[in-house]
């Protein structure tokens, strides 16, 4: 190869794809008989403050903490009698409404943590707050069921933990025109092309070209299936929209992964919170709009659940910057259309019981919820994902 | 020492042989090149970078806050963890550099062990630095004097909140990673071991040089019962008992044995390691016999562990040394291969080996040749941190066609390598077995130069083992 043609094939797309015997005899796997369900997971990363998310707007215990950054009983959209919406979620509104919408309230773990790192670890592996594990909760998911690359999608550019498995990881991409051109490279091609099935024996370099073949066909697949359905509806204008703009196009296209991942930034809200956290929300609430109504009429929206959490909610009492420190236990979104208890699923935050730090104390664990997706949406068994038995919910 | 004993000394010792090294050692008997990449070890310098603009802008807010008679203000105190957190990225490229050029290359690979063994992480970098070279400054030393000496630095008694341990309100945190990640794993004490050692090191502080404290009002003098033994512990005596557990010597040398050896644990060879650490836990007397065994050099060894981002990238630019234009770029790359150094994921550290791959970041690993060596395009974009703002968190995405902006030195690759035959090229790239059909590839590549030759072999799957 000339220096000039290697130049220009490793760094250019080109055309088709040639596929092995062998690598075929892998995709033909015995499909899993999975179902149709499909579970987005969205993340608020920085940590939203749920208190001014979901608004104990008759509490006075609230309204003291938070002199200068509460939100008035005026600019709420009020759901019970104790409970608001802050106003920039009117289109989550709309979903409750429809009773697509279940909020459960209190939702933590024993001994929180309050680091972003620490405390997303532990939500996106389903441990206990003093234990590391190697594996997401979602990669144990597509361990045992989907067991290819695809079968997670994590919407970005590189991988979280919650989609790592231990023999299978799941594949990120947030445009899957630029992953599978970055497997068409031709000389990663006539590497691929080359191989008969005797390397993967050999341990680590079995594993290395392994994970090759299973990259470069996951990637023709995801490609190859989600342009043939193109979205006709106008997502906000923002990364977060396009983030899941290209989530319902897989979906849509009848890809057959599984679990989405995907994660929102900016939620950090130190100082000068009100403003940024009206905007984050505003932005949230619309986009989620669009992705249910895309969902619907494709005829999708009944086998996908939504499920957005954030690594820890923030501390009542504001700080001086006008903004809230780390907290604890936080809400978590649930969003589809065979809700067993839309609207609030259980009590509201107790802010006369807070924990050691003034933080407000959990009652759901969060790896109940998990139990509870895994077993009655995915229909799955839970504990041996989750590695133990959780109390399951009857929110769906 | 035959060429492949060579090279694998040299991919687990340091980050490859290059030819010059090899020029220059082929002759030699083992025992002399070992000895030597011991002396050369002791010539290590602390890695250091300049922060008298940091200190003198942190004494003058310090200043006016006394003058004042208040305490500093918050946006004085954010605008001192900025500067700081951009010396801890100018350390990390320091770092990096250091690990191209260095001669100590074993202390600073022992170095690297160690940072993925007692994990730490700071904002402040006058505690990061000074904790990074006490790593450095015990790297093949003593593990008692060393477990005592990061139980002494103020980044760890930050990062696991010995700093709130006092003697009213006990913190665990500290004395249960210490037992758990440090010294003795999991299973090898109890919840009472840890409430107890946990007493031991209340008040243990630093003061504002860095420098060890006693807060001695904090510290609880009581009787303790702490694995089996009774009495007044302090922190020290803590450790000490810790170190009389057979199962601590294990410990780190499963740990080194999976880093340095192979990641697939042969029991018998721990048990040998084990009886030798444990004499008197002489890390330099355990690695000597590592790398003087016969066993080290077996073939079931060699080119079988899966290189970590940094062994990558070092080993690439020590054939050819590449300079960052934009050093923002660097860190970048490691993002993309999920190690950035100075920011481990948790206390637990970089889980190694398969850990380090998934398709994504296969791909990534396979395409870094083609990005530091031949302008590839970065198509790739990285993680928003947790701190960043929504229109920060997103900001890659504007960017459009995007390069590495990096000067390679090929001219001193030319000079080293120019002259060798394709073969020679590749014994000394690829240490691993090669893929049959990947060796038939690469002989029937059309060749012109050994540049090009140099950037495929470096993307076959085969370079991403040593």
């Amino acid at each position: 190869m000339k220096r000039r043609d290697f130049l220009k094939q490793s760094t250019l797309a080109s055309s088709l794809f040639f596929v092995p015997s062998f690598v075929k005899a892998f995709e033909d796997v015995t499909k899993e008989t999975l179902g149709f369900k499909k579970l987005v997971i969205i993340q608020l990363s920085g940590g939203n403050d749920g208190l001014n998310t979901v608004v104990p707007y008759r509490n006075d215990i609230y309204y003291r903490n938070r002199p200068e950054i509460s939100i008035a009983k005026n600019d709420i959209i009020k759901v019970t009698d104790d409970l608001g919406l802050n106003i920039n979620l009117r289109p989550l509104k709309n979903l409750l409404d429809k009773g697509y919408l279940s909020i459960i309230n209190n939702v933590g773990y024993p001994n929180p943590i309050r680091s972003h790192f620490r405390s997303t670890d532990i939500w996106q592996t389903a441990s206990h707050s003093n234990q590391y594990l190697n594996t997401g909760w979602l990669g144990r998911y597509i361990d045992s069921y989907g067991k290819k690359p695809h079968s997670g999608i994590e919407i970005d550019d590189s991988l979280s933990l919650i989609l790592k498995g231990e023999n299978i990881n799941g594949i990120a991409t947030k445009n899957p025109a630029i992953l599978n051109r970055n497997v068409q490279t031709p000389f990663f091609k006539k590497i691929l092309e080359k191989q008969t099935p005797e390397h993967l024996s050999e341990h680590n370099l079995g594993y290395l070209y392994k994970t090759m073949i299973e990259a470069s066909s996951s990637a023709k697949y995801i490609y190859e299936t989600s342009k043939t359905f193109k979205t006709k509806l106008e997502y906000p204008n923002n990364p977060f929209g396009k983030q899941l703009k290209t989530t319902a196009e897989f979906i849509n296209s009848n890809i057959e992964s599984k679990v989405y991942y995907v994660s929102m930034g900016g939620y950090d809200t130190h100082a000068n919170q009100k403003n940024k956290q009206s905007k984050l929300l505003d932005i949230y609430s619309k986009s989620i709009a669009v992705f249910v109504n895309d969902l619907e009429q494709n005829n999708t929206f009944k086998d996908t659940l939504i499920v957005t959490f954030s690594e820890f909610g923030r501390r009542l009492k504001q700080n001086a910057a006008k903004g809230t420190d780390h907290g604890a236990a936080n809400n978590v979104f649930i969003i589809g259309k065979n809700l067993n208890k839309p609207g609030f699923y259980n009590e509201a935050p107790n802010l006369l019981d807070l924990d050691n730090n003034n933080d407000i104390k959990y009652s759901i664990d969060f790896r109940s919820i998990y139990a509870t997706v895994l077993e009655k949406w995915l229909k799955v068994n839970d504990e041996t994902i989750l590695n133990s038995s959780f109390k399951k919910l009857d929110f769906i | 020492m035959n060429q492949k004993h060579l090279q694998h000394l040299y991919s687990r010792a340091g980050f490859g042989l290059s030819y010059n090294d090899y020029s220059k050692l082929n002759k030699e008997p083992k025992s002399k090149i070992i000895s030597g990449l011991f002396s050369n070890a002791e010539k290590w310098i602390p890695l250091l970078v300049d922060v008298s603009e940091l200190k003198a802008l942190s004494a003058s807010k310090k200043m006016n806050a006394k003058n004042s008679m208040t305490k500093m203000s918050a946006k004085d105190k954010r605008d001192l963890t900025k500067k700081s957190q951009q010396k801890i990225k100018e350390l990390n490229y320091a770092w990096i550099k250091r690990l191209e050029q260095t001669n100590a290359i074993l202390n600073e690979k022992m170095t690297l062990f160690w940072t993925n063994t007692f994990v730490c992480k700071d904002n402040n970098i006058l505690h990061i630095m000074q904790y990074n070279n006490t790593l450095r400054k015990h790297a093949l030393g003593n593990f008692r004097d060393f477990v005592k000496a990061i139980a002494r630095e103020p980044s760890m008694s930050k990062y696991l909140n010995n700093k709130q341990n006092v003697k009213k309100n006990p913190n665990e945190n500290f004395a249960r990673e210490l037992m758990e990640l440090f010294t003795l794993g999991i299973d090898n004490y109890t919840e009472n071991d840890i409430k107890e050692a946990a007493r031991a090191f209340t008040g243990w502080s630093f003061n504002e040089n860095g420098g060890y404290k006693l807060r001695k009002k904090q510290h609880d003098y009581g009787i303790k019962t702490f694995l089996g033994k009774t009495g007044d512990f302090n922190g020290d005596a803590i450790i000490d008992i810790i170190l009389e557990q057979e199962n601590c010597a294990r410990f780190i040398c499963r740990k080194l044995y999976s880093y340095f050896v192979n990641p697939k644990i042969n029991e018998e060879r721990i048990n040998e390691l084990t009886s030798i650490f444990f004499k008197n836990y002489d890390i330099k007397a355990l690695m000597l016999h590592v790398f003087s065994s016969d066993w080290f050099y077996a073939e079931e060894h060699i080119g079988v562990k899966i290189k970590s981002p940094i062994e990558l990238l070092v080993g690439i630019q020590k054939i050819v040394p590449v300079t960052f234009q934009k050093e923002k770029q660097l860190l970048f790359l490691q993002k993309m291969m999920g190690q950035t150094l100075l920011n481990p994921p948790n206390v637990a550290g970089w889980k190694g080996d398969k850990n380090w791959i998934d398709s994504n970041t296969l791909l990534f690993r396979l395409k870094l040749p083609s990005l530091l060596l031949n302008n590839a395009v970065i198509n790739l974009e990285e993680k928003g941190e947790f701190e960043d703002r929504f229109e920060t968190y997103y900001k890659k995405e504007k960017k459009k066609k995007q390069y590495l902006k990096v000067t390679k030195s090929w001219i001193d690759f030319d000079k080293e390598y120019g002259t060798l035959s394709v073969n020679e090229l590749k014994v000394l790239l690829i240490v691993s077995k090669i893929d049959k059909d990947t060796e038939q590839l690469l002989s029937h590549l059309a060749l012109t130069n050994n540049r090009d030759f140099l950037i495929q072999l470096m993307s076959i799957p085969e370079y991403q083992l040593c």
